[in-house]
């Protein structure tokens, strides 16, 4: 019994966040403050300014299950400041799509058809749709717990409380700055999954160093996601986040209502 | 000489002792380190190694270490793991592992062990089988020159206390039917008469759609959907698998039907597949929110199968029929949508076999299974070793199924026309 489960990771883990730090530099007993930790992330990943110039980006991606020899192919689109739309063709499965649009975050697949996600799940999806958004609109609150090796690298290890949700924890090369490992808990409709994502392979994408390779961890199980290609800016019709039409049915059938 | 000779002698008895603890080792690590609760229970796995292990030091042969190794598998006191020997575990494998996937074959047989005999329980239309005219009923008395009774015997012997044995001795006379496309499977029969019928049959490509999903080997998925009488719907398919087309099918065949009486889903046979399915298909049938067939619990954490309503639900009466070779994702579902109030389950007990459970090949070439995690229905019901009994326990018989008559689609009918004539509603 497999898959429904791999549809969220996936797609969580296509989502190239980044993370626009506040101004404070007071130090924890000699370690820099956790906002200092991501204005760093920021700045050699391209930028406060290279990040705002962003509105839209397409990125294409493949994923493999680790031993499995089930594979997927990953188109997201993404444009300012949360709309989505996230498309897998998994061998074995068919197509899976996740989108946002406005405040509504949805999914269908040929195993469930559509549906309509609440609670954390939907803050969750709007979190990892926000394109171009400061860290301090997705997390309430960011705290430095010190210094863990990750490997044999020693990383800051940050704890990020989101506003709705569980909080993360990330890992940043105390040399190179740049973001090497989540932990986190995965909201899915079956229930939390925690999932441990390692970040590497950093390359340009249109004045954004994003890393090309995510291995998520999880259940027992490995999706290697390996980034083909991003663009930023590029021309999206806003059609393209539409709610489907039986998306917008069952929200109207639940009274929500759609856009 | 005589040195090398001794040396010869030394490592050729060390080997299978070195293999017997390999096989050790590996059964308690995978155990310590995948067994869905990292305390099993609060046993003192340490203290197992350390008495069992030295055991298995002094053994020669698998067969010597094998009831230690069940020994140790036993103090978990779980079902769906064990060790089994290594000759059952090739007559229960299917020969895909070795045939490429376009050469798979089949004789378009299916089969179930029924009173200790293997019966043809269909005949796929248009397959060899069906052309040389073999029928439903029909004893498989040798394969290939190997007599069927012995297969059954063996197998037997080692699930004796399983509820997976029917659907292992189904799996090991299948096993020995199918083959490389091209070939023959020459088959002596007991046909309807009780005339003694001996042919060769060809292994051609299954019918169905080809699902391919990871590594797994390639099955062929069948799905039927039609009328009977009454205008009761009829939805069968083989396993949950290739979703694309057998939930489109699923949900045509469901739409289709809203004015019938009620529908009956036949999960005979169907070991399972893709869990998401069971969720997806339940969508159809039940209407409120929040609802779940169950739950599955890893080490990691607990996935619960909740249900999505559909925009139009069906909610006439529905039917699941069940036997001994329906498993996992069947049972799941079956389990499920009785325990939401949704169905009612005829045939006979289903397989225990809910759990991703693993068979595994190890060093000492026996066949190791274990289950990585644990399922509890949404009425708090451990399906795995348990099975789901059914609400109406209907057998197939030799004498039914020559007589083209099946007793547990009938059972199913008479319970949803008299549900019919109760409502008056005669949708």
């Amino acid at each position: 019994m497999i898959a429904k489960k791999a549809s969220r990771f996936l797609i969580a883990a296509l989502t190239i966040e980044w993370a626009l730090a506040g101004g404070s530099s007071r130090a924890q007993e000699k370690l820099p403050a956790a906002e200092t930790v991501l204005d760093q992330y920021v700045e050699v990943t391209g930028g406060r300014e290279a990040y705002k110039k962003i509105h839209t980006q397409i990125t294409i991606a493949t994923m493999e299950f680790v031993g499995k020899g089930i594979k997927a192919t990953l188109t997201s689109y993404k444009a300012i400041p949360h709309n989505s739309y996230n498309v897998a063709e998994m061998q074995g499965i068919g197509k899976i799509e996740q989108g946002t649009s406005g405040d509504i975050a949805w999914e269908r697949s040929p195993l469930q058809g559509p549906r309509v996600k609440s609670g954390e799940e939907r803050a969750s999806a709007l979190r990892d749709a926000a394109l171009n958004a400061e860290w301090r609109e997705l997390f309430k609150k960011a705290e430095m717990e010190g210094v863990e090796n990750v490997g044999s690298r020693p990383c800051y290890k940050i704890l990020l409380t989101p506003a709705e949700g569980s909080p993360e924890t990330r890992y940043y090369d105390t040399k190179t700055h740049l973001l090497v490992k989540v932990n986190k808990v995965v909201k899915s409709q079956m229930g939390e999954i925690p999932a441990e994502v390692t970040l590497s392979d950093y390359r340009d994408a249109g004045g954004i160093l994003v890393p090309h390779r995510v291995l998520q961890k999880g259940l027992g199980q490995e999706f290697l996601i390996t980034i083909e290609k991003i663009e930023q800016n590029p021309e999206i019709p806003a059609s393209r986040f539409d709610l489907p039409a039986d998306v917008k049915a069952l929200l109207e059938k639940s009274g929500a209502g759609g856009n | 000489m005589a040195a090398a000779q001794d040396r010869a002698a030394a490592v050729f008895h060390s080997e299978p002792q070195s293999r017997n603890l390999r096989s050790f080792d590996y059964i308690w690590t995978t155990i310590r380190d995948k067994h869905w609760d990292p305390k099993l229970g609060g046993l003192d796995w340490q203290s197992v190694r350390d008495e069992l292990r030295p055991r298995v030091e002094k053994t020669a042969t698998p067969a010597e270490a094998r009831p230690i190794l069940q020994e140790m598998i036993g103090r978990l006191h779980q079902s769906h793991f064990g060790v089994v020997p290594s000759d059952i575990y090739q007559d229960i494998q299917e020969p895909s592992g070795q045939i490429a996937p376009e050469d798979e074959g089949w004789t378009g047989l299916d089969v179930r062990v029924i009173g200790g005999k293997a019966l043809v329980t269909s005949v796929d239309a248009g397959a060899p089988a069906y052309i040389r005219g073999v029928r439903p009923g029909w004893q498989l008395l040798k394969i290939d020159h190997a007599p069927v009774e012995s297969l059954l015997e063996k197998v037997n012997t080692a699930y004796w206390n399983s509820t997976m044995r029917g659907l292992l001795l189904a799996r090991a006379v299948l096993s020995k039917l199918n083959g490389r496309v091209g070939t023959q499977a020459r088959i002596e029969f007991l046909d309807g008469a009780g005339k003694i019928v001996e042919t060769d049959i060809a292994r051609t490509r299954p019918s169905g759609i080809q699902s391919r999903f990871g590594y797994l080997p390639a099955c062929y998925v069948r799905m039927e959907s039609r009328r009977l009488g009454g205008n009761i719907g009829y939805i069968g398919f083989n396993f949950f698998l290739a979703p694309a087309a057998v939930m489109k099918k699923f949900e045509e065949a469901v739409k289709s039907c809203r004015q019938c009486p009620g529908i009956i889903i036949d999960l005979r046979g169907n070991p399972g597949g893709i869990g998401a399915m069971a969720i997806g298909m339940a969508g159809w049938f039940i209407n409120q929110p929040n609802q779940q067939l169950g739950a599955m619990y890893t080490r990691d954490a607990t996935l619960h199968f909740i249900v999505n309503p559909r925009l139009e639900t069906y909610g006439g009466p529905l039917a699941i029929l069940v036997d001994d070779c329906s498993a996992s994702t069947s049972e799941v579902f079956a389990q499920g949508m009785r325990d939401l109030g949704r169905a009612r389950i005829f045939g006979i007990k289903t397989a225990g076999a809910a759990l991703p459970s693993v068979f595994e090949r190890l060093p000492n070439g026996d066949g190791f299974q274990y289950a990585i995690a644990n399922y509890l229905s949404k009425g708090g019901k451990t399906l795995e070793g348990a099975g789901v009994v059914p609400d109406e326990e209907v057998k197939l018989s030799r004498a039914a199924l020559l007589e083209g008559r099946d007793p547990v689609l009938e059972a199913a009918l008479r319970w949803i026309q008299a549900q019919s004539t109760q409502n008056g509603s005669g949708r």
